[in-house]
């Protein structure tokens, strides 16, 4: 119950006009503090939907594929530059940003628990390579992706990015190098 | 150890793997000998069918040692750890569909960048192929991936299951004297950790290039950095294309020791040569890129220098471990462990031309000219390919009660002496400078092409009698084994 009224005060916090323009002011923040928010928000929330209706979940995201599918592909939208462009220009695409990602953050919430440990390996590390890709694409391309953001704030977008996968590296290594006998649960 | 261990295999799976495997390590070299013709100037091909051909050649000659090489070491891994079925299936299913795009992308789209796709070749055709042909080789090489990565997450997480760690299915806590050799993992399960390892790191990189060169065909506008393609490329290209030989050479450990009734022992130095060659795979890729002045100089220096080293560790633990262990063992010798021998020699001969070849001196002479695909012809026509037959023998001899004759010991002795023809004749054409990746040749460079196309005729026929020897078995096994199952697989 707790979670769910933090998730609440932090995606009203997010919906507030002045926070909306500040963290969409720059590029970074839009997409490396304010779209990860938004999904924290949801996840928060998550609890007590999830909380409600046990039933739906159980039907439809049995063993968290459809969810994590779902998540995936929503996840890919908000990562193209032209979605963080549109969203900018504010009305029916910036409503879908605050549903839609908030969506994922519940679907995080409900499939990674139900994945087994192959599942959760293969969706790890395809986000392992997409953000890799994400952090070339943003330091190299030699246009502006944006109408709304300068080349040079997508080169800092594609270092945050870069910063993200190198620490999934450090993280999957220490996973897989650590010693997990003798324990209950799966490894990664 | 794995030596007194009974394996009755009924595993379906494995058997289709290699007889697809097989059959299209065939298809391959009647395309293999077509380029030759082509370029010994005995039968005329456009340029466009020729690099069709080696597109498709590369591609599936890869994915078919691969293939094969997966099911030797699947097979032999499922009897240590608790692998999953199902992702060995899907496997197998992401890998026919990416092959189907991949064929219909190159002969009916005439995609032809080579199996390496090196950005921005693929979106860079000058008008050769279109983007639908680009789509369907990419997407079908992102489709096998996949798959392949799949697996690889499967084996890790059996792995350390099993055994706690990736660093103790290498056998690390041995190493550092914490746990006896007498407790350390058996060969094949280093063996298999060192691959997933290597592979998984790979794939990454491989999915990361693949998707860009997709984004880049469809908006050519998205550049990238060519170099950073580069590198990426060769390390997905050098480690996936290495690792065919780490996953068949389980079947030396396995197969020699069950004919010499000796346990193959992971002792200190086997599993430090493992780790070493772990590590070595992974950072000389570097030695393909000795061209590029752009590089840093440091990062090609060690590219060379460890590239001496690359998989020099492993080949001697293992060349030496087999010679010890045929050693007045009063092994009779059959087909399974002669082409199991015969793979020590085919890998240890490959690997000298690729040691002189990485040497930057060398390499600006040699670089790109045909010694280049004689030293990995040598050490994969004759290292993987003959270590996938020998387990397709074992398989054969271990199951059922069909016996060898004559042919096939005839055909080993042609396999032999043909797969050095053609190996040999790479080296020739190297030596004296015919580049590689040409579609015709001068004069002067035709007569070891020619050589080599009617070595490679007498390959695909002594491959061909090794296949009829795998069908017969095929054919006896339906009979025999009408049903499957763990249980009845003398799963231990
Ligand atoms: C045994 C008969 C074989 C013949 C006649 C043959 C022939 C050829 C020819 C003519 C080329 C192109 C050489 C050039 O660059 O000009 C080639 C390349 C290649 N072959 Fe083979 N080959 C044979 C077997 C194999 C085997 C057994 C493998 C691997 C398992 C293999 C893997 C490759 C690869 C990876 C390339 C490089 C393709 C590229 O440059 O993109 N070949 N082969
Ligand atoms: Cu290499």
């Amino acid at each position: 119950m707790k979670q769910m009224i933090g998730g609440g005060i932090l995606f009203l916090l997010l919906g507030i006009p002045f926070t909306i323009v500040f963290l969409e002011s720059m590029m970074v923040i839009h997409m490396l503090v304010q779209i990860p928010l938004l999904i924290l928000a949801g996840w928060l929330m998550g609890a007590g939907v999830l909380q409600k209706f046990p039933r739906f979940f159980a039907n439809w995201n049995g063993n968290g594929v459809s969810g994590i599918l779902l998540v995936s592909i929503i996840l890919m939208y908000w990562m193209l530059p032209r979605a963080m462009d549109e969203a900018l220009l504010g009305g029916w695409i910036e409503l879908f940003k605050f549903i839609s990602l908030p969506v994922a953050g519940l679907f995080i919430r409900d499939s990674w628990t139900k994945l087994k440990t192959n599942g959760k390996s293969f969706v790890f590390l395809n986000f392992l390579s997409m953000f890799g890709l994400m952090g070339w694409l943003y330091m190299d391309a030699p246009i502006q992706l944006c109408n709304n953001y300068l080349e040079l704030e997508q080169k800092a977008l594609g270092w945050g990015f870069l910063a993200i996968t190198l620490a999934m590296i450090l993280y999957l290594l220490q996973n897989v190098f650590m010693d997990h006998s003798g324990r209950e649960h799966e490894p990664l | 150890m794995g030596a007194n261990t009974v394996l009755k295999t009924r595993n379906n799976q494995v058997v289709l793997q290699l007889i697809i495997s097989g059959v299209v390590i065939v298809a391959m070299i009647v395309f293999g000998v077509i380029m030759l013709l082509a370029q010994g100037g005995v039968i005329e091909l456009s340029a466009a069918a020729f690099y069709q051909m080696l597109t498709i050649h590369g591609t599936g000659m890869i994915g078919a040692a691969a293939l094969a090489g997966s099911a030797v070491m699947w097979y032999f891994l499922d009897h240590y750890v608790n692998l999953s079925k199902k992702i060995f299936n899907t496997n197998l299913i992401c890998f026919l569909i990416g092959v189907v795009m991949v064929i219909i992308g190159v002969f009916s789209f005439e995609y032809a960048s080579g199996w390496t796709f090196l950005y921005p070749l693929p979106a860079l055709s000058a008008g050769a192929w279109g983007t639908v042909g680009a789509l369907l080789y990419l997407g079908g090489m992102l489709l096998i991936g996949v798959g392949f990565l799949l697996l690889f997450i499967d084996t890790g997480r059996a792995i350390i299951q099993k055994y706690g760690s990736l660093g103790k299915g290498l056998g690390w806590d041995v190493i550092a004297g914490k746990k006896s050799e007498l407790d350390a993992p058996p060969a094949a399960v280093v063996a298999s950790t060192m691959v997933t390892i290597v592979n998984i790191s790979a794939l990454t990189a491989g999915a990361t290039v693949l998707v860009m060169n997709i984004i880049n065909v469809v908006n050519p506008a998205i550049t990238f950095d060519p170099l950073l393609a580069k590198n990426l490329t060769y390390a997905f290209g050098h480690i996936f294309a290495n690792s065919t030989i780490y996953m068949a050479v389980v079947a030396v450990y396995e197969i020699l020791s069950r004919a010499t009734n000796r346990p193959w022992k992971s002792n200190k130095p086997f599993l430090i040569a493992w780790t070493s060659s772990t590590i070595l795979t992974m950072i000389v890729y570097p030695h393909h890129l000795l061209m590029d002045s752009v590089m840093p100089k440091w990062i090609l220096v060690m590219g060379q220098v460890l590239s001496y080293a690359n998989g020099l560790p492993v080949l001697i633990i293992t060349a030496y471990g087999a010679l010890m262990i045929v050693y007045k063992s009063g092994i009779k010798w059959e087909m399974p462990s002669a082409l199991m021998f015969l793979s020590m020699f085919g890998w240890t001969s490959g690997a000298i031309p690729a040691i002189v070849d990485a040497t930057i001196v060398v390499n600006h002479v040699m670089h790109n000219t045909k010694w280049v695909p004689g030293h990995f012809h040598l050490y994969m026509g004759l290292g993987v390919v003959a270590m996938v037959f020998g387990f397709m023998y074992y398989l054969a001899k271990n199951d059922s009660s069909i016996q060898t004759n004559g042919m096939d010991r005839f055909a080993f002795v042609v396999y032999l002496l043909s797969m050095l023809g053609v190996s040999g004749s790479f080296l020739v054409s190297g030596a004296i400078s015919t580049p590689r990746r040409f579609a015709t040749h001068i004069p002067e460079w035709m007569g070891p092409a020619q050589f080599g196309a009617y070595s490679g005729i007498l390959v695909a026929l002594a491959l061909s009698i090794f296949i009829i020897h795998f069908v017969r078995y095929l054919v006896v096994r339906r009979k025999a084994l009408p049903t499957t199952g763990r249980a009845q697989q003398g799963m231990i």
